[in-house]
């Protein structure tokens, strides 16, 4: 979706494990659920 | 509803509202993730900042990541939360870019709104401003911001490539988007995905 979007280089940080001890642990683990920062530039 | 959506943005949008208005409220309630400065030790943020802050900026945080991990913000730039909640990454940005920089925390939910503002008010923020609106229709104009910044909004919003496009036209040529969102590792089935109520479960 970013790409389609426009934007260019882009990075994604390590998997942040957000869920974890939450009730909802759980169900992220079912689908392997985890948190990510994306970082990414409009054309210039 | 759009053929191309795979639930209807409208009663997605009442689901979230019902789920973050509770956040807003009754931060110390019990949900499915974590909330406050519990989630915020979790994701890493810079425990000098947020040591800090009043709780009212943290108590109901509920984001998924730290937007400013892969990079801070830098003095005097333009600033969008796309869905600012109760304003604490708003608040972070603005120790980051300091009273020169301008801050825009878009939501949609009045009670969010309102306690951000208080908040700001009682930090003495003059350069953080929340409006209300939504991420497919950003109450910002083209290419103001030089950073958007987003925490575990986006995966909420049914129509996400009108969101994108949104985050597009407000930022400035060469500006940039750095935010935080949940992505699954696994296939979730088709059933699930078109079921409303496990989109906020």
């Amino acid at each position: 979706m970013l790409v389609k979007t426009g934007f260019v280089e882009i990075q994604i940080s390590k998997p942040y494990d957000t869920f974890g001890e939450a009730r909802g642990e759980k169900k992220a683990r079912l689908f392997d659920v985890y948190g990510y920062i994306f970082l990414a530039h409009k054309l210039g | 509803m759009s053929k191309e959506l795979a639930v209807d943005p409208v009663v997605l949008r009442e689901e979230v509202k019902s789920k973050y208005r509770d956040v807003a409220i009754n931060p110390s309630g019990e949900y499915h993730f974590h909330t406050g400065r519990p989630l915020v030790r979790r994701l890493g943020y810079d425990s000098a900042i947020v040591d800090s802050m009043p709780d009212a900026a943290v108590e109901s945080f509920a984001g998924v990541a730290n937007p400013f991990s892969l990079r801070s913000l830098e003095q005097g730039e333009r600033v969008v939360d796309a869905g600012s909640g109760g304003g604490f990454d708003c608040f972070i940005a603005a120790h980051q870019i300091g009273p020169q920089g301008q801050v825009v925390g878009v939501d949609m939910l009045p009670e969010m709104l309102e306690k951000a503002r208080k908040t700001a008010e009682s930090m003495g923020l003059k350069n953080v401003e929340f409006r209300e609106g939504l991420l497919e229709e950003i109450p910002v104009e083209d290419g103001w911001a030089d950073v958007v910044i987003s925490n575990g909004v986006i995966n909420l919003c049914a129509d996400k490539k009108g969101v994108f496009s949104e985050l597009w036209r407000v930022l400035r040529p060469a500006g940039r988007l750095q935010f935080g969102d949940i992505a699954n590792g696994k296939p979730v089935p088709e059933s699930a995905i078109r079921n409303i109520d496990l989109w906020t479960a």
